[in-house]
C-alpha cells in the first residue's frame, strides 16, 4: 500500500527546480529567493494556493507562515484562483483623467468583469491597478505581461479579443 | 542644451552605446581611486533623483566610511509614483547608462554585488535590462576583472511584486531580503546596515544614470548644468491634459510653465490649465498662478509642493479636483503598508470622506474634518507615505476649497455626481 | 554617563537606553501599545510620541535613543493631541464591544482612551469586518479588535521561534492569522495572547466567564509541569483557577510560558479528583473515613515491619510533590518503617547523570542558570529536545541561535530544526558514539585548558573510535563531525543540555564521561533535562536508597548520626533497593509499598512486571489526586492536593529552590476534607510514634535547614521573588575530582539490517507529560489521542499513510495508534508517547538495568507494525 496522499501532493517540476536553483545563487541568503520563488510557484500551481506556499516553504526551508505572510503583502501575485488572462487596468490619476472610468464600464458590460473578479468564462481576471508607468499614453493596461496603451472602447475590445 | 540621459534614438546595443561615449565614464572611474570617485560625485552636487533629493556623494561617503564588508549597491527601479515613467524610459531607451552608473558606484564603494529592484509592472524592461547586462558581461564591463582593473561586479535583477511602499529604501531592502516590504527603523541607516546588515547604497535609476556623464565630463562641467543647488538634467514625466505627453530631459530649474507649454505642447485641445501636480501624485497640487515655479528640489518646496519624482500631471479646466483627490487617496489607502496607525487608518478615513463628497453625501463640516484628519496624519507617520497623503489633501483644500464646498452644497459642478466613482476592489 | 532631562527632571543614564526606558526607570509613564520589553522595537503605534527639543517632529520615545543633553517633554498639548488622534484612528475600526469583551478592564486601548479622552465618533463609515475565528479549540481570534501592534507576531517569530502566526495582506486589510487561517498548528505557548494589548487574541478557556476585576485573588506561584520552574500567576475566582498568565520580566521564565504551563491547569478542577480516602474491602475500593484509613495504613505497615523487617517495605516518592513532602516521606519510610527502599523517577537517568558529573566536577556541576544559555558562545544539546521536555529552557536555546550563537544538536531535536547551526543527527541511542567522534575531532584542533590535570590525563587515555566507525554506528559523517568541531573551535564558553537517555543507556558511564570531557574542553555549563517539577528535589531530599536529605550517603556514619539524633531512631546504614529492584522483588523480599504522587503501573517500563509486582504485595498505600492505574491496585488510597492547593517548595533543574503559594484553599466545598501529602504522612508517622511536630510546611523546611548541610539556614523568608540558587547559604559538599575509569567496551556496530530496522522511540510531546495532562481538557483539545509520529519517508517504508491506525506490538505488549506524519523525523523511527491510558507507549517497552546505577534502560523486542484494518 503506497501513500496515496504523498503521490498526489504536487511539488515543483524538474524545470522549475532548475530555475529555483539558479535564483538561489543570486543571493547570499536563501530567504531573498522567496519573491522570485513565489513567481515560479504561481506558474507551477496556477496561483498561490496553500500547496504552492508550502512547496516554496519546503524548498527554501522557511516556515510556511513566513512564506504566506510575505506573499500576501504583494498585490501582483495571484492569491486566488485566477482567470486565464490577468487584466490590470490602470485607473490612477493620469489614466483616469484620460477616460479610464469609461473603460471599466465597458469591461463590466461586455465581459462581465468586475474589479477583483473573473469573467464567467474564466477567460479574464480584472484587477483595478495602480499606476503602471504608461501615463503618457493612457489609458493603459497590462494583460499578463503585455502593455496596451491609448485605449478607447474600440481598442480595448480589439485587444482583449486577441487573448483566448 | 546638453542631453546625456536619454538619446534621441533608443540605444540597446552595447556597441552603439560605446560609440556615443558609453562606458568611458566607467573607464575614467576605474583609473581613479575609489575615494576620488566618491569625492568627485560629492563635488558634482548630484542629488538623488528618487524624490527626496539627498546628496548622493554624502550617502556614498557614509557607506564608504563604514568598515564592514561586503557592501552592496542597489538600484531602486521600483518606479511606482503615479504619473512617473522616466525610469522606464531610461531602462527602455538607454539601459547601458544604468549599468555603467552602477559599475561606477560599485567601484567607488568597493561593492562587488549590485541588485536592481525592478517593479513587477515592467516585464519588458526587465528583458531589455537583462539583455544589456549579458552584453556588458560579455564585454568585460561586468564580472571579474572589469576592464583589467581587478574590480569585479555582478548585477542581479530582482522583480518586485506590486507594492508602492517598496520604493522607500528600507522597505525595498526588506523586500529584497524576502520579507514584507515595510520601512525599517532608522537608525541604523542602510549606508551602515542595509541589505543583510551590510553597508548598502540605494540609488534611483536616474541617479545612477547621471554618473557616467559626471565621470566623463567632470564635476565642474556637470555643475554648469541646471540650478545652482540642484545641478544636472532632470527627467520630467509629463502626463494628463497636454498635447505631447512624454519624458523630457531638461535642466534642473526649468519652470513648470516651460515644461508644459514649450516642451509638452501646452494644454490639450486648446483648453485652459486648471491645476498641475509637479512631482507625482504624492506632491501637493499647484494652481495655474504657480507655474512659474522653477523645477528643482529647493524651489518647488518654496512654492508649496515637491519636485518628487518629477512626474508632472496636468489638468485642464474640465477636471474635477475632488475626483482627482479621491483617486489619489484610494491609491494611498491601497498602498499604505499598515505598519503605523495614522497612515493605516487615516488614509482610509480620508478616502471615505472624499467618497462622500464624490457620491453627493458630503455634509457640513467635512472640509474641516478633512483638514483635521490630514493634520493628525502629517508629521506623525513612520515614513513619508502617510505624510504625502495628508499633504496632498491639504494641497487640494488650499487651492480648491470652494470646489470641495460646492460638492457638498450642490454636487459636482462637472455633473459627475450620482454615479459612483472608480475605486479599487472592495476590501475583503 | 548620559544626562537628559524629561519634563524638567534631570536623569543620568549609565548605559544606552531609549527615551521610553529612561523615562520609565525614573517613574515617568509614557503610554505604549506596540512596545513590549521582551520584543524587538517596532515604532508602529505612535502612541509613545514625545516632544524633544531641537527636533521638529514628534518622536517615538520607544525607538529614539537617549542622547546626552536631550530635553524631552512627554505630556505637552501637542503630544496629548497626537496621542488622542492615534486613539481616534485606532477606534475607527476597533469595535466598541467593551461590554462583552473579555479584555475590558485589562485592555490597554480602553485604559488609554479613558486617559486621553474618547473622541465622539467622527468616523461615520462602516468599520472593517472580519468574522471572529473560533476554529481553534483554545485560541479565539477577533481581528476586528486588532490594532496591528504585531506584538503577537514578534513574540511568535522572534521569542518563541514557532513562526506559527503572521500578518497577512497589507495596510488596512492586514490581520493576523495562522497558516491555515483557522486552527493553529503551533506550540500553543499562549504567549501571543499574553502580549495582546487588546481583545484580539484571547484564550477560549475562560471566555465570557468573568470580568477581570471580579477575581477573588491573583497568586504568583511556580508551574507544576516540568523542571524549569516557571513563575506564573494564577487568577482565582470562586475557588477555581480561571486563568494562568505569566509575569513579564519575572522568574526563571521572564514571562514566557509553554502550552502545559498556560493551558494545562484544568486538571485541578477535574470532577475525577479523589475526594475521600478509599479502603479495599472485599476486593473493592470503598470510601472511608480519614481516621480509619490512616489507622489502617499505619497498622498494616508496622505489622509488616514487625513480621518481615523494615526492608520488606518500599516507597516511591513523587516528582510533583514538594521538597517538604518528599522530606517527610523519606523520614516516614526510614525512621517510621525502618526502610531505605526509597526511590523515585530521578532514577530514570537524572540521578546517574548528575552523580557522574559531580564525581568529576564537584557538587553542583549541573546547577547553572538557564538565563546564561543564550549568553554562552555555543549551545550543545545531546539526546534531548529541550523545546519539548523543558520548553522554556528550549526557548533560551532558540534565543542563543537568534543572538547568532552556535547551536549544535547531537541526536534528534525536532524543535530546534530551524534554530541549530550544526547538527550531528546520530541514530536514536547512538548519541554517545557521536560525542566520541566529536571529542576526537575537538582534540585535534583544541588545546586542553590545563585546569584539571587528573581529568586531562584521563581524557588523553580515552580510547576513541575512528571516524569511519562512528559513521557506521551513528550515521554521522566525518565531515559533519569536523564541521561541528571547527565551529566550536573558538568558543570561550558554552552550555550543554543533556537528556536522561544518555544515562539510561548501556554505555551510560562512557557517554557521560565523553560529555564531561567535551564540556571540560569547551568551558561548558551543564544542564540536565528534568521532566518533573521537583525531580531535583527528590535527589536533594534523600528520596534515594543510598542518600539522606542533603544528598549525602547514608553509609557515612557521621552524617547518618545527625539524622538519627534528630529523629530519635537508629537508621539502617545499608542502602536500600532502587526503583526497579523494588518491583522485581515484590512479593518476595518486598511485601508492602507506599507510593506518593507517582504512577509506576503506567509510568515505568516493564509495565507487565510492575503491575504483577503490585499485585503480589501484601499491602499497598497510594497517595494521589486521581484514581491512577497504580491507585486502582492499592489497599488504601489517600486523596491529596494539587500544586495550586498547597504550600511548599520545588527545586528546579538549576537547583533553584522556589516557593509554591497556595492559590486555592483546600476543602472548598466543606463536605470534602483533604490534606496535603505531608499532612497525611505526618498523621501516619505520629500514629507510629514518630516525632513530626509540623503545623505548617515551613516547620519542615526549618527541620531540613537544621539537618541538611546543603540547606543549612534556609527558610521561606529567603525564597521571596526569585527563590534561592544553589549552593544556598552553604558551601559545596563534595569537591569532585573523582575521575571514574572510562569503560573501553562499547556495543558493537549494528549490522546493516539492524541499522535499517524500525525503532520505537519514547516520545515526550510538548502538550502532555504523563498522568496529569490527561485530565486537562484544553491539552486534550490540542492533542486528543495517542499518536505514532513518523516521517513520511518512514511511512512509505512501512507502507502506512498519514492518519492510518496501526497496531504496534512488542514482546511487552500491543497497542493501536494513529499515524501522524511529521516531516524531519529520523527515518525508521516511530515516536510514541506515554500519555494516554490504553495507549501509553511504555507498555511496549521492557528494560534492562544499567549495572552501576540501576537505571532502567528501555528495550523493546520483536517489534511488529501492522495496519489495523477496518479502523480508519
Amino acid at each position: 500500500m503506497k501513500s496515496e496522499k504523498s503521490q498526489r501532493e504536487k511539488t515543483f517540476s524538474p524545470g522549475a527546480l532548475t530555475r529555483l536553483e539558479e535564483i538561489k545563487k543570486k543571493y547570499p541568503d536563501k530567504r531573498a529567493a522567496l519573491m522570485p520563488a513565489l513567481y515560479i510557484a504561481q506558474d507551477e500551481f496556477g496561483w498561490l494556493r496553500p500547496e504552492a506556499l508550502k512547496a516554496v516553504a519546503q524548498y527554501l526551508e522557511l516556515p510556511e507562515m513566513t512564506v504566506r505572510s510575505t506573499a500576501t503583502f504583494y498585490s501582483i501575485y495571484k492569491h486566488e484562483q485566477a482567470g486565464r488572462n490577468m487584466v490590470r487596468l490602470c485607473t490612477n490619476v493620469s489614466c483616469m483623467v484620460l477616460g479610464a472610468s469609461t473603460l471599466k464600464g465597458t469591461l463590466k458590460t461586455l465581459y462581465g468583469l468586475a474589479p477583483g473578479g473573473t469573467s464567467p468564462d474564466g477567460r479574464f481576471q480584472l484587477e483595478i491597478g495602480e499606476c503602471i508607468g504608461a501615463c503618457d499614453r493612457g489609458p493603459a493596461m497590462l494583460v499578463n505581461d503585455d502593455l496596451h496603451t491609448e485605449l478607447d472602447t474600440k481598442k480595448l475590445i480589439q485587444v482583449l479579443e486577441s487573448y483566448k | 542644451m546638453t542631453r546625456y540621459l536619454i538619446p534621441d534614438a533608443c540605444i540597446r546595443d552595447i556597441g552603439e552605446y560605446e560609440k556615443t561615449g558609453g562606458y568611458q565614464g566607467l573607464e575614467k572611474a576605474l583609473s581613479m581611486e575609489p575615494g576620488q570617485v566618491v569625492e568627485e560625485v560629492k563635488k558634482s552636487g548630484l542629488r538623488g533623483r528618487g524624490g527626496a533629493g539627498f546628496p548622493t556623494g554624502m550617502k556614498w561617503m557614509f557607506a564608504a566610511g563604514d568598515p564592514k564588508f561586503p557592501k552592496y549597491i542597489v538600484c531602486n527601479a521600483d518606479e511606482g509614483e503615479p504619473g512617473t515613467f522616466k525610469d522606464k524610459a531610461l531602462l527602455k531607451n538607454n539601459p547601458h547608462i544604468l549599468i555603467e552608473g552602477m559599475a561606477i558606484a560599485a567601484h567607488a564603494l568597493k561593492a562587488e554585488t549590485g541588485y536592481v529592484y525592478l517593479r513587477a509592472e515592467y516585464p519588458k524592461e526587465k528583458e531589455i535590462l537583462e539583455a544589456a547586462l549579458a552584453q556588458a558581461h560579455e564585454k568585460g564591463f561586468l564580472g571579474e576583472n572589469i576592464m583589467g582593473s581587478g574590480a569585479r561586479l555582478d548585477i542581479q535583477v530582482h522583480r518586485g511584486a506590486g507594492a508602492y511602499i517598496c520604493g522607500e529604501e528600507t522597505a525595498l531592502i526588506d523586500s529584497l531580503e524576502g520579507k514584507r516590504g515595510q520601512p525599517r527603523l532608522k537608525p541604523p541607516f542602510p549606508v551602515n546596515a542595509g541589505l543583510w546588515g551590510k553597508p548598502t547604497v540605494v540609488n534611483n535609476v536616474e541617479t545612477f544614470a547621471n554618473l557616467p556623464f559626471i565621470m566623463r565630463a567632470g564635476a565642474q562641467e556637470y555643475m554648469k548644468i541646471g540650478a545652482p543647488d540642484c545641478p544636472g538634467n532632470k527627467l520630467f514625466s509629463v502626463s494628463g491634459h497636454v498635447e505631447k505627453p512624454g519624458v523630457y530631459e531638461l535642466p534642473m530649474g526649468i519652470t513648470l510653465k516651460d515644461i508644459i507649454y514649450d516642451h509638452a505642447g501646452g494644454i490639450k485641445n486648446g483648453k485652459a490649465l486648471k491645476a498641475v501636480i509637479p512631482g507625482g501624485v504624492s506632491a501637493p497640487v499647484l494652481p495655474p498662478d504657480k507655474i512659474d515655479c522653477p523645477m528643482d528640489f529647493v524651489s518647488v518646496q518654496k512654492w508649496g509642493s515637491m519636485l518628487g519624482s518629477g512626474g508632472v500631471i496636468v489638468f485642464d479646466e474640465d477636471t474635477c479636483m475632488v475626483q482627482v483627490a479621491h483617486r489619489a487617496l484610494q491609491f494611498f489607502e491601497h498602498e499604505s503598508c499598515g505598519k503605523c496607525t495614522p497612515c493605516r487608518e487615516g488614509t482610509g478615513w480620508l478616502r471615505a470622506i472624499l467618497e462622500r463628497l464624490e457620491t453627493r453625501q458630503g455634509r457640513e463640516g467635512d472640509i474641516r474634518l478633512l483638514e483635521d484628519v490630514s493634520r493628525n496624519i502629517a508629521g506623525n507617520t513612520f515614513c513619508p507615505l502617510g505624510d504625502g497623503a495628508a499633504m496632498v489633501v491639504l494641497g487640494f483644500l488650499k487651492h480648491f476649497k470652494e470646489e470641495f464646498s460646492e460638492h457638498i452644497e450642490n454636487g459636482c459642478p462637472y455633473g459627475r455626481t450620482g454615479k459612483r466613482p472608480d475605486r479599487p476592489a472592495p476590501v475583503q | 554617563m548620559i544626562n537628559i532631562s524629561i519634563n524638567g527632571k534631570k536623569i543620568g543614564l549609565e548605559g544606552p537606553a531609549t527615551v521610553l526606558e529612561a523615562a520609565r526607570r525614573h517613574g515617568i509613564d509614557i503610554p505604549t501599545l506596540c512596545n513590549h520589553p521582551a520584543l524587538e522595537l517596532w515604532g508602529g503605534c505612535r502612541m509613545c510620541v514625545v516632544e524633544i527639543e531641537k527636533m521638529p517632529r514628534l518622536q517615538t520615545s520607544c525607538t529614539v535613543m537617549a542622547a546626552d543633553g536631550m530635553t524631552v517633554y512627554t505630556e505637552t498639548p501637542r503630544v496629548v493631541a497626537a496621542r488622542k488622534s492615534v486613539l481616534e484612528f485606532l477606534l475607527i475600526n476597533h469595535p466598541l464591544q467593551c461590554p462583552t469583551c473579555d479584555k475590558a478592564g485589562v485592555c490597554k486601548l480602553q485604559d488609554l482612551t479613558v486617559k486621553y479622552g474618547a473622541v465622539a465618533g467622527r468616523f461615520e463609515e462602516g468599520k472593517r469586518t472580519f468574522p471572529e475565528s473560533v476554529d481553534d479549540p483554545l485560541i479565539v481570534r477577533n481581528m476586528e479588535r486588532c490594532i496591528m501592534c504585531t506584538r503577537c507576531v514578534r513574540m511568535c517569530d522572534n521569542v518563541q521561534g514557532a513562526f506559527a502566526i503572521g500578518v497577512v495582506n497589507k495596510g488596512t486589510r492586514s490581520h493576523v492569522e495562522p497558516f491555515s487561517g483557522g486552527r493553529y498548528n503551533c506550540e500553543y505557548c499562549g504567549n501571543c495572547l499574553n502580549v495582546c494589548p487588546v481583545g484580539a487574541i484571547m484564550s477560549r478557556l475562560h471566555r465570557y466567564t468573568y470580568r477581570p476585576w471580579q477575581m477573588d485573588k491573583t497568586v504568583k506561584t511556580i508551574c507544576s509541569f516540568c523542571g524549569v520552574g516557571c513563575t506564573q500567576l494564577l487568577e482565582v475566582r470562586s475557588g477555581a483557577i480561571q486563568k494562568v498568565s505569566p509575569v513579564f520580566g519575572e522568574g526563571v521564565n521572564k514571562g514566557l510560558l509553554c502550552g502545559r504551563g498556560i493551558f494545562g491547569y484544568g486538571y485541578v478542577g477535574s470532577p475525577e479528583r479523589l475526594k475521600t480516602p478509599l479502603i479495599r474491602k472485599n476486593g473493592v475500593l470503598e470510601p472511608a473515613e480519614w481516621d480509619e484509613a490512616l489507622a489502617l495504613a499505619e497498622r498494616k505497615m508496622l505489622e509488616i515491619k514487625n513480621l518481615h523487617g523494615g526492608r520488606a517495605i518500599a516507597g516511591v516518592a513523587g516528582g510533583r510533590c514538594t521538597n517538604e513532602e518528599n522530606y517527610v516521606f523519606q523520614k516516614l519510610l526510614r525512621a517510621g518503617f525502618g526502610s531505605n527502599n526509597i526511590d523515585s523517577v530521578a532514577r530514570l537517568g537524572l540521578m546517574h547523570a548528575q552523580n557522574l558529573l559531580e564525581d568529576i566536577f564537584g557538587q553542583g556541576a549541573a546547577a547553572n542558570l538557564i538565563s546564561g544559555i543564550p549568553r554562552s558562545d555555543a549551545v550543545i544539546t545531546v539526546a534531548c529536545d529541550p523545546t519539548q521536555t523543558n520548553p522554556v529552557m528550549g526557548l533560551q536555546v532558540r534565543a542563543a541561535a537568534r543572538a547568532g550563537k552556535k547551536v549544535l544538536t547531537v541526536g534528534h531535536a525536532h524543535g530546534l530544526r530551524r534554530h541549530r547551526t550544526h547538527s550531528l543527527p546520530a541514530h536514536i541511542g547512538t548519541e554517545g558514539m557521536a560525542l566520541a567522534g566529536l571529542l576526537s575531532e575537538l582534540l585535534k584542533i583544541k588545546k586542553l585548558p590545563g585546569e584539571n590535570p587528573e581529568f586531562e590525563a584521563a581524557i588523553k587515555n580515552f580510547e576513541l573510535p575512528r571516524l569511519e566507525e562512528v559513521e557506521t554506528y551513528t550515521g554521522v559523517s566525518a565531515a559533519m563531525l569536523s564541521g561541528a568541531a571547527s565551529a566550536l573551535k573558538d568558543v570561550s564558553s558554552s552550555s550543554i543540555i543533556a537528556g536522561r537517555e544518555l544515562a539510561a543507556h548501556r554505555d551510560a558511564r562512557r557517554n557521560l564521561m565523553l560529555l564531561a570531557a567535551i564540556g571540560y574542553i569547551l568551558n561548558s555549563r551543564f544542564f540536565l533535562i528534568s521532566e518533573h517539577p521537583n525531580e531535583q528535589g527528590l535527589i536533594d531530599m534523600g528520596c534515594a536508597p543510598d542518600t539522606l536529605p542533603g544528598a549525602r550517603p547514608i553509609a557515612l556514619q557521621t552524617f547518618r548520626e545527625r539524622y538519627e539524633e534528630a529523629w530519635g531512631v537508629k537508621l539502617d546504614p545499608e542502602p536500600g533497593l532502587s526503583l526497579m529492584e523494588m518491583f522485581e522483588q515484590a512479593g518476595d523480599t518486598v511485601r508492602a509499598m507506599y507510593i506518593m504522587g507517582e504512577n509506576p503501573a503506567f509510568n515505568l517500563p516493564g509495565r507487565k512486571m510492575v503491575k504483577s509486582a503490585l499485585g503480589k504485595l501484601d499491602f499497598l498505600v497510594v497517595q494521589d489526586i486521581f484514581m491512577s492505574e497504580t491507585a486502582a491496585m492499592a489497599d488504601v488510597v489517600f486523596p491529596s492536593l494539587a500544586w495550586s492547593e498547597k504550600e511548599g517548595t520545588y527545586t528546579n533543574l538549576e537547583k533553584r529552590i522556589q516557593k509554591l503559594e497556595k492559590a486555592i484553599e483546600k476543602n472548598p466545598e466543606k463536605k470534602v476534607f483533604l490534606m496535603e501529602d505531608w499532612q497525611i504522612l505526618m498523621e501516619i508517622g505520629k500514629r507510629a510514634g514518630l516525632n513530626m511536630p509540623y503545623t505548617a510546611s515551613s516547620d519542615i523546611i526549618d527541620e531540613l535547614a537544621r539537618l541538611s548541610p546543603l540547606h543549612a539556614g534556609l527558610g521561606y523568608g529567603d525564597l521571596a521573588e526569585t527563590g534561592m540558587m544553589w549552593p544556598y547559604k552553604g558551601k559545596p559538599l563534595r569537591m569532585g575530582g573523582r575521575i571514574p575509569a572510562l569503560p573501553v567496551s562499547r556495543a558493537e556496530a549494528p549490522s546493516k539490517e539492524q541499522a535499517l530496522a524500525p525503532v520505537l522511540v519514547l516520545d515526550k510531546p510538548l502538550f502532555h507529560s504523563g498522568t496529569l495532562s490527561r485530565h486537562a481538557g484544553p491539552l486534550l483539545d490540542i492533542m486528543a489521542e495517542a499518536e505514532a509520529k513518523l516521517s513520511p519517508e518512514t511511512g512509505s517504508v512501512l507502507e502506512v499513510t498519514d492518519g492510518a491506525m496501526i497496531s504496534i506490538s512488542t514482546a511487552e505488549g500491543e497497542m493501536a495508534l494513529k499515524v501522524k506524519f511529521e516531516k524531519g523525523l529520523p527515518v525508521g523511527a516511530i515516536f510514541a508517547g506515554n500519555n494516554f491510558g490504553e495507549a501509553g507507549a511504555l507498555g511496549l517497552f521492557g528494560y534492562e538495568l544499567e549495572p552501576e546505577s540501576k537505571t532502567p534502560i528501555l528495550r523493546f523486542a520483536n517489534l511488529e507494525i501492522k495496519l489495523e484494518t477496518g479502523k480508519l
